[in-house]
C-alpha cells in the first residue's frame, strides 16, 4: 500500500466520516485534523519525489480496451495537492466554530468539501489521458454539487457552469479520442510522440479543443462568465476553497496537456500566417486578455465576493502566462503564483465571510468603518490585498515579479504591459474593497458589531501570516515549486531563501522586506517620539467645511468609487463586453432550454454515462482496437 | 449679556501675556527650553492661515498674498482645512449662524493656534453693532490673539498684524489658545448664552485639555456639565466601547 | 562590507531628504518668481516641517491613521535605498527597476489607508482620484520601463547607469531613446501630482483631498513625503534617461534641471478633470511611448 493509496483512502474516509458525523459539533475539528493528517502524508511524499523525481503509484488499477489505467502522483500533482489539502484544512478550520454552527447545512458542506478534495486528488494523480478525463469529470461534478448546494442564484450560476463544463468535457474527450486514434495508447509519453507526428490542422484542432475544454474551468476568455456568480454565492468556507484551488484544476490540466502531452516546441511551431503569432502566443494573449478584462470587470463590482472572484479569474491569467513562457523563471513564477494566490485569496474570502457573518452583507455600498469593530479581519484583508495587488512585502509580489521578468526575457513587451496594467487595475479595486468595508465612516447599524470569534480569525490570520512569510522568504515556496518543475521537465530555477539572483537584475526579498521593516521602525521613531502627543477622536469630529456632523447624516464616499475612470472606460463595459456577455448568456439559455426537459426527468447521470459510453465506443472504433 | 460674561479688553492679552501662562512640565529642563525655543522660532516663521471670510474683508487678502505684498516671504501661506491651519483669520462681521461654524472650525484647529479678528466688526460689531443677528465681540466666544482695527484695514495693516503675531510667537507670548482650554467654561457659558443649553460641537475640549495636560481652574464648571447631557460624544449615540474613547482613558492614567 | 552598507542605508535617506527639501524650496521659489513674487526664505521647508512636528495637539483617527504614517515614511525611505546615486549603490543589486517601481507604490498605499481611516469623504475622493491618476500615468510609464529594459537587456539600475555612462552624452537614454524620454517625462510630471494633473489635491474642490484631516505630525509626514517624492521621481528620471550621475555635482545638476523644468511647466497650467487626465495620458504619452518601444524593439 503506497502513500498515494493512504492519501486516497484518507480523503474517502474524511468524506465518510463527515457523512456520518458532519452534523455534530466537533465535525469541523475532526475535519481539520483529518486534513492536517493528509497534509502530513503529503509531506512524507516529498522526500520520495525529491529523491527519484519519479511518481508515487497507487495500487488501484483497472483494464480498459486492453490498456491498464492507473493513478500515480508526480511532483506537479503533489504541488497542487498540497494547496488543495491546505485550502480544505483552512476552510474546515474556519467552519469548525461559530460559523459552522449557524450554517443550516454544515454536514452537506463538510461532505462536499471532502468529496471535492478526493476528486481533485484523483485528477492530480492521473498518469494518462483517460485518467485525466475521469478525474476531470469527477472534479466537475463535485464542484457543481458544491456550488449548487444553496440553491437560488448560486444554483443558476452552477447550472450555467455545468453546461460549460459538459461542453468542455466533450471537447476534451474529442481531443483525447483524436490523440488516442493516432497514439494507440492513453499514455502521456506515447501521446506526445503521436502528437508531434500529426498534421498541422489536426494539431490545431487538438490544441483548440484542449484549451477550450480545460479553459472553461479556469474561466479563460470567453468562458469566464460562469465563475464569479457561482463561486461568490457559495457559502464562505466552501467559497474560499473553490476560489483558492478549484479553478486551478483547469491550469493543472492545461499544464499537463499543453506542456507535457503536446509540448511547447509543437505549440511554437504552429504558426499563424501574416500575424506573426503561433499557437502558444495565441493562448498567452488569451490569458493576458482574460487577465485585463476580468480585472476591470472586478473593478466595477459592488459586491465584495463578486469582486474577489472576478479577480480570481484574472489572476489565473498570470499563472497561465508564466507557465506558457516555459522558461525556468516563467514556470517557477506561474506555479508559485498558484500557491501564493491560493493563500491570499483564501484569506480574503474568509475575511469577507467573517464580515458577512457579523453584518449579514457583502454589499460594498452598505458597509464602512468596520476597522474599529473588526480589526483582526481588517489585518487579514490588508495582508491579502497587498498580496493580491502584488506589492512588496507580500508573496504576490515575488511571483508576479518573476512572471514580469520571464516575459521580459521572452521579449513579450506587450504581454508584460498588459500584466502591468492588470496589476494597476487590481490596486484600484482592492483599495475600493478595503476602503468600502473597513475604512471610512462606521454606519450606525454596525455600532454593536464585534470581532469574529477566534475559530474564524485564527485561520484567517494564519493565512495572512503565511502570505507575509512566503513573501519575505520566497525560497520556501520555490523549494516546493522545484518538485513541480522537475515533473514538467523544465530546468530548475536556481534560487535562495530570499529570491533569485539573475544577471539581468535580481530580487532578494530578505533585503527588501528587512529594509522596509527597518525603515518603518525608523518611521515609527520619528512619528511616535519626535512628534508630539496625539489624541484619537471620534468619527464625527471631522472636517466638513464647518458643518456639524452627526450620526443621522452619512458622511462617507463609497458608491461608484472611481467616477473619473468610469466616465472613460464605462462606455466600454456598456458596449461590447456587456453585449458579448449578454449574447453568450442568451446562447447558453437557449441551449439550457433545449436541455431542461431532459434534466427535469432527473436522469442526468444517465445522460452523462451515456455520453461517456458513446465516447469510449468512438475511441474503440476510431482506434480500431479489439 | 456681554457684561456678566466678563468681557476682556482686546489688548489685555497683548499687554500682560504672562498672566495666563504657567510653565509647562516640558519646559522645565534647560534642554527642553532650548527645544521649545527652537520650536517657537520655527512656529513664528511658518504660519498657515485659514481665511474665514465672513464679510467684505476678504477682498483685502488677495493683495496680501499675491505679488503686491507676498506674505510667503515671511512664511505665511493660506491653507484649506482647519486641521492644517495655525491662524484663524476672521474677516468681518460674525452672524450667529456663522459663529457656530467659526467655533467648530476653531476647535478643529490644532494648538498652538492663533485667532486674528479682522476689522471693526470683530471688535465691537462695527457698522452692525445694532444688528440682532451678529455678535459684537469675537473674543467672548473664542480667545483672540490680535485684532486689526479699521473698516476696512488695508493689506499693510494685515501684514503688520502678522508680523506682530510672529514677534509674539517668537517670544512665546501668543498663548490665547491656552486660555480656551484653561477657561473653557467661561467661553462655553458665552456660547450657551447665545445658542441655548443644548449647544455643543463635535470636539470634546475638556477631554483634550485632560489629555494634553492643559487643564486650568476654569476648564470645567457648570456649563461644561451641561455638555455631558447634550453632546453626542457624551451620550450613548456613540457607544461606550467605542475604541477611540477607550484609548483616551488609557492615556489619562 | 556590512558596516559600509548600513552606513549607506542611513546616509542615502538623509541625502534624499536634504536634497528633497532643497527641491521643495526651488519649487516654491520658481512658482513665486513666475507669479512675480519673492517667495519663501531659504529654510522655509524646514520651518514648516519643524512647526508641524512641534504642534501641541494633534488629531488621530485611530491606530490605522498612525500606522499609515509609519508605513508611508518607511515605504518612501525604503525606495530611496534601492535608487543608486553616485558613490552609493545601497541595495540597488538586491532589487531592480521593477522592484523600485512597486516599492514606490507602498507609500501611496500607506497614505491611502491612513486617509481612508480618517472617515472623511474629501480624503476618500482624493485617494480615488490619486489612484485613478496612477492608473492613467502608469500606462505610458510601463511602456517606458519596458522599452528601457528591452533596450538595455537588464532591469538592474547600476547596469543601466553603467551602460549610459559608457560613452558620454551620446549613450544617455535620452539620446538613444528620445521618444521614450519624452513619454517618460510626461509620466514623471504626472507622478509629481502637480498641475495639470493635480486632481487629487484640488484645494478648491475637495479641500486638499488626502490632506484634509491631517494635522501636526501627520501633515508633517506628508511634507516629508513630498520632498522625498520630488527627489525620488527626479532621481529616477535622471537614472533612466540622463545617465545617472558621474559625480555628485553632475547628478545634482541634472536632478535640479529635471525638477526645474517640471515645476516651471506646472505653473502655466490649470487643472484637468479626472477623465481628461486619463484620456490625455492614454493618448499622447502612451502613443509616444509605444512608438519609442517599437523603435527599441526594431533594433
Amino acid at each position: 500500500m503506497s502513500l498515494l493509496d493512504i492519501l486516497f483512502l484518507g480523503a474517502l474516509a474524511v468524506a465518510l466520516a463527515m457523512a456520518l458525523l458532519g452534523g455534530t459539533r466537533p465535525a469541523g475539528v475532526i475535519a481539520t485534523l483529518s486534513y492536517a493528517a493528509l497534509l502530513a502524508v503529503l509531506a512524507l511524499m516529498e522526500p520520495l519525489l525529491a529523491q527519484s523525481n519519479a511518481a508515487i503509484a497507487s495500487s488501484v488499477k483497472f483494464q480498459i480496451i486492453g490498456e491498464e489505467i492507473g493513478w500515480s502522483m508526480n511532483g506537479l500533482g503533489w504541488f497542487f495537492a498540497l494547496i488543495t489539502v491546505a485550502a480544505a484544512l483552512f476552510a474546515s478550520w474556519f467552519s469548525s466554530g461559530q460559523w459552522g454552527a449557524v450554517q443550516y447545512d454544515m454536514r452537506r458542506q463538510h461532505v462536499l468539501l471532502a468529496v471535492n478534495v478526493f476528486a481533485m486528488l484523483v485528477l492530480l494523480s492521473s498518469q494518462d489521458l483517460l485518467g485525466l478525463f475521469i478525474g476531470w469529470e469527477l472534479v466537475s461534478w463535485a464542484s457543481f454539487a458544491m456550488m449548487t448546494q444553496r440553491g437560488g442564484a448560486a444554483a443558476r450560476a452552477a447550472y450555467r457552469y455545468i453546461l460549460y463544463a459538459l461542453a468542455g468535457a466533450m471537447a476534451v474527450l474529442a481531443a483525447i479520442v483524436i490523440i488516442r486514434a493516432h497514439a494507440a495508447s492513453f499514455n502521456f509519453a506515447d501521446a506526445r510522440m503521436a502528437v508531434a507526428a500529426l498534421p498541422s490542422a489536426t494539431k490545431w484542432t487538438v490544441v483548440a479543443l484542449l484549451t477550450a475544454g480545460f479553459g472553461v474551468k479556469m474561466g479563460l476568455l470567453p468562458f469566464h462568465l460562469w465563475q464569479a456568480p457561482a463561486y461568490s454565492e457559495t457559502p464562505g468556507a466552501s467559497s474560499a476553497f473553490l476560489n483558492a484551488i478549484s479553478a486551478r484544476m483547469g491550469l493543472y490540466a492545461l499544464i499537463v496537456t499543453l506542456l507535457q502531452v503536446i509540448g511547447t516546441d509543437v505549440l511554437t511551431n504552429l504558426s499563424v500566417q501574416f500575424i506573426w503569432l503561433d499557437a502558444r502566443d495565441i493562448i498567452m494573449w488569451l490569458a493576458a486578455v482574460t487577465m485585463v478584462v476580468a480585472t476591470f470587470i472586478a473593478l466595477m463590482q459592488t459586491d465584495a465576493r463578486l469582486l474577489l472572484t472576478w479577480h480570481g479569474i484574472g489572476q489565473g491569467g498570470y499563472m497561465l502566462l508564466g507557465v506558457l513562457i516555459a522558461s525556468p523563471l516563467g514556470t517557477a513564477g506561474g506555479l508559485m503564483h498558484v500557491m501564493n494566490y491560493g493563500i491570499y485569496q483564501a484569506a480574503l474570502i474568509l475575511s469577507v465571510a467573517s464580515v458577512m457573518h457579523r453584518t449579514g452583507t457583502s454589499d460594498l455600498d452598505r458597509l464602512g468603518g468596520l476597522i474599529t469593530r473588526m480589526p483582526l479581519s481588517y489585518v487579514t484583508m490588508l495582508m491579502g490585498i497587498i498580496g493580491l495587488a502584488g506589492l512588496p512585502p507580500m508573496n504576490g509580489f515575488v511571483s508576479k515579479w518573476m512572471i514580469y521578468k520571464s516575459l521580459l526575457e521572452g521579449r513579450e513587451p506587450l504581454l508584460l504591459a498588459l500584466a502591468f496594467v492588470t496589476t494597476l487595475g487590481t490596486i484600484l479595486s482592492v483599495y475600493k474593497l478595503i476602503h468600502n468595508i473597513f475604512l471610512g465612516q462606521l454606519r450606525q447599524e454596525h455600532w454593536e458589531i464585534r470581532e469574529a470569534p477566534l475559530s474564524m480569525t485564527v485561520p484567517m490570520l494564519l493565512l495572512g501570516a503565511i502570505c507575509f512569510v512566503t513573501g519575505a522568504m520566497p525560497g520556501l515556496t520555490l523549494q516546493l515549486v522545484d518538485r513541480a518543475q522537475a515533473a514538467i521537465g523544465v530546468p530548475l530555477l536556481a534560487h535562495h531563501l530570499g529570491g533569485v539572483t539573475l544577471a539581468t537584475g535580481s530580487l532578494n526579498m530578505l533585503w527588501v522586506v528587512g529594509t522596509m521593516l527597518a525603515m518603518m521602525g525608523m518611521g515609527a521613531v520619528i512619528f511616535y517620539l519626535l512628534g508630539g502627543r496625539h489624541r484619537a477622536v471620534h468619527q464625527y469630529d471631522n472636517y466638513a467645511g464647518g458643518h456639524f456632523l452627526s450620526a443621522d447624516l452619512r458622511y462617507h464616499f463609497s458608491h461608484e468609487f472611481y467616477p473619473g475612470l468610469a466616465r472613460v472606460i464605462g462606455p466600454w463595459y456598456r458596449g461590447w463586453i456587456v453585449r458579448a456577455e449578454a449574447s453568450l448568456i442568451r446562447l447558453s439559455d437557449i441551449i439550457g432550454h433545449a436541455w431542461r426537459g431532459s434534466f427535469d426527468a432527473g436522469i442526468t447521470p444517465l445522460y452523462v454515462m451515456a455520453a461517456l459510453v458513446a465516447g469510449l465506443l468512438w475511441v474503440r472504433s476510431a482506434g480500431g482496437l479489439p | 449679556m456681554s457684561e456678566n460674561a466678563g468681557s476682556r479688553n482686546p489688548l489685555q492679552l497683548r499687554d500682560q501675556p504672562e498672566t495666563c501662562r504657567t510653565a509647562d512640565a516640558e519646559e522645565r529642563s534647560a534642554w527642553q527650553r532650548v527645544i521649545g525655543r527652537f520650536a517657537d522660532n520655527c512656529r513664528a516663521r511658518s504660519l498657515f492661515v485659514l481665511h474665514y471670510c465672513t464679510g467684505c474683508g476678504a477682498i483685502e487678502l488677495p493683495p496680501t498674498i499675491t505679488s503686491r505684498f507676498d506674505m510667503e516671504r515671511v512664511g505665511v501661506s493660506p491653507m484649506v482645512t482647519p486641521r492644517q491651519a495655525d491662524i484663524l483669520l476672521i474677516t468681518g462681521y460674525v452672524a450667529l449662524k456663522t459663529l457656530k461654524r467659526v467655533i467648530l472650525s476653531y476647535e478643529q484647529m490644532q494648538a498652538p493656534k492663533y485667532v486674528i479678528g479682522f476689522g471693526s466688526c470683530t471688535i465691537n460689531g462695527g457698522m452692525y453693532w445694532n444688528s440682532y443677528a451678529t455678535i459684537k465681540q469675537l473674543d467672548q466666544y473664542i480667545p483672540t490673539d490680535l485684532f486689526i482695527a479699521g473698516c476696512m484695514p488695508r493689506p499693510e495693516a494685515v501684514q503688520e498684524v502678522f508680523l506682530e503675531l510672529m514677534r509674539m510667537i517668537d517670544a512665546g507670548k501668543a498663548n490665547a489658545w491656552r486660555d480656551y482650554y484653561r477657561n473653557y467654561d467661561h467661553y462655553l457659558a458665552n456660547q450657551q448664552a447665545l445658542f441655548g443649553p443644548q449647544w455643543h460641537t463635535p470636539t470634546d475640549i475638556v477631554a483634550e485639555a485632560k489629555h494634553y495636560g492643559l487643564m486650568g481652574p476654569g476648564t470645567t464648571g457648570p456649563h461644561t456639565r451641561l455638555l455631558d447631557q447634550h453632546a453626542e460624544w457624551a451620550l450613548d449615540r456613540i457607544p461606550e466601547d467605542y475604541p477611540e474613547r477607550g484609548e483616551n482613558e488609557r492615556s489619562e492614567r | 562590507m556590512t558596516l559600509s552598507l548600513l552606513a549607506e542605508l542611513i546616509v542615502m535617506p538623509l541625502i534624499a531628504f536634504v536634497v528633497g527639501l532643497a527641491l521643495v524650496l526651488m519649487m516654491r521659489r520658481v512658482r513665486a518668481r513666475i507669479e512675480r513674487r519673492i517667495g519663501p526664505p531659504l529654510l522655509q521647508p524646514v520651518y514648516d516641517i519643524v512647526k508641524l512636528y512641534a504642534k501641541r495637539t494633534q488629531v488621530s483617527h485611530g491606530i490605522m491613521h498612525d500606522l499609515a504614517i509609519v508605513m508611508l515614511l518607511g515605504g518612501i525611505t525604503t525606495s530611496v535605498c534601492f535608487l543608486p546615486v553616485p558613490g552609493l549603490e545601497g541595495l540597488a543589486r538586491q532589487g531592480d527597476l521593477l522592484t523600485l517601481v512597486y516599492l514606490m507604490m507602498v507609500p501611496m498605499l500607506g497614505l491611502a489607508l491612513g486617509v481612508g481611516s480618517c472617515a472623511n469623504p474629501n480624503g476618500s475622493i482624493g485617494i480615488s482620484r490619486a489612484l485613478t491618476a496612477m492608473l492613467a500615468y502608469d500606462v505610458p510609464f510601463v511602456f517606458v520601463v519596458i522599452g528601457l529594459a528591452v533596450a538595455y537587456g537588464t532591469t538592474s539600475l547600476p547596469e543601466i547607469i553603467a551602460h549610459q555612462q559608457s560613452g558620454g552624452i551620446a549613450t544617455w537614454g535620452a539620446a538613444e531613446m528620445p521618444l521614450l524620454a519624452i513619454a517618460g517625462f510626461i509620466a514623471m510630471h504626472a507622478m509629481l501630482g502637480k498641475e495639470p494633473f493635480e486632481i487629487y489635491v484640488a484645494p478648491a474642490e475637495i479641500a486638499t483631498g488626502p490632506m484634509a484631516e491631517m494635522s501636526g505630525k501627520y501633515m508633517g509626514a506628508l511634507f516629508v513625503m513630498q520632498s522625498f517624492q520630488l527627489y525620488t521621481i527626479g532621481a529616477l528620471y535622471v537614472t533612466m534617461f540622463l545617465g545617472g550621475g558621474e559625480n555628485w555635482l553632475t547628478f545634482l545638476m541634472k536632478l535640479f534641471a529635471v525638477v526645474f523644468v517640471s515645476v516651471a511647466l506646472t505653473n502655466v497650467y490649470g487643472r484637468y478633470k479626472t477623465d481628461k487626465v486619463i484620456r490625455f495620458m492614454w493618448t499622447w504619452p502612451t502613443g509616444i511611448a509605444l512608438a519609442g518601444l517599437a523603435l527599441v524593439m526594431m533594433h
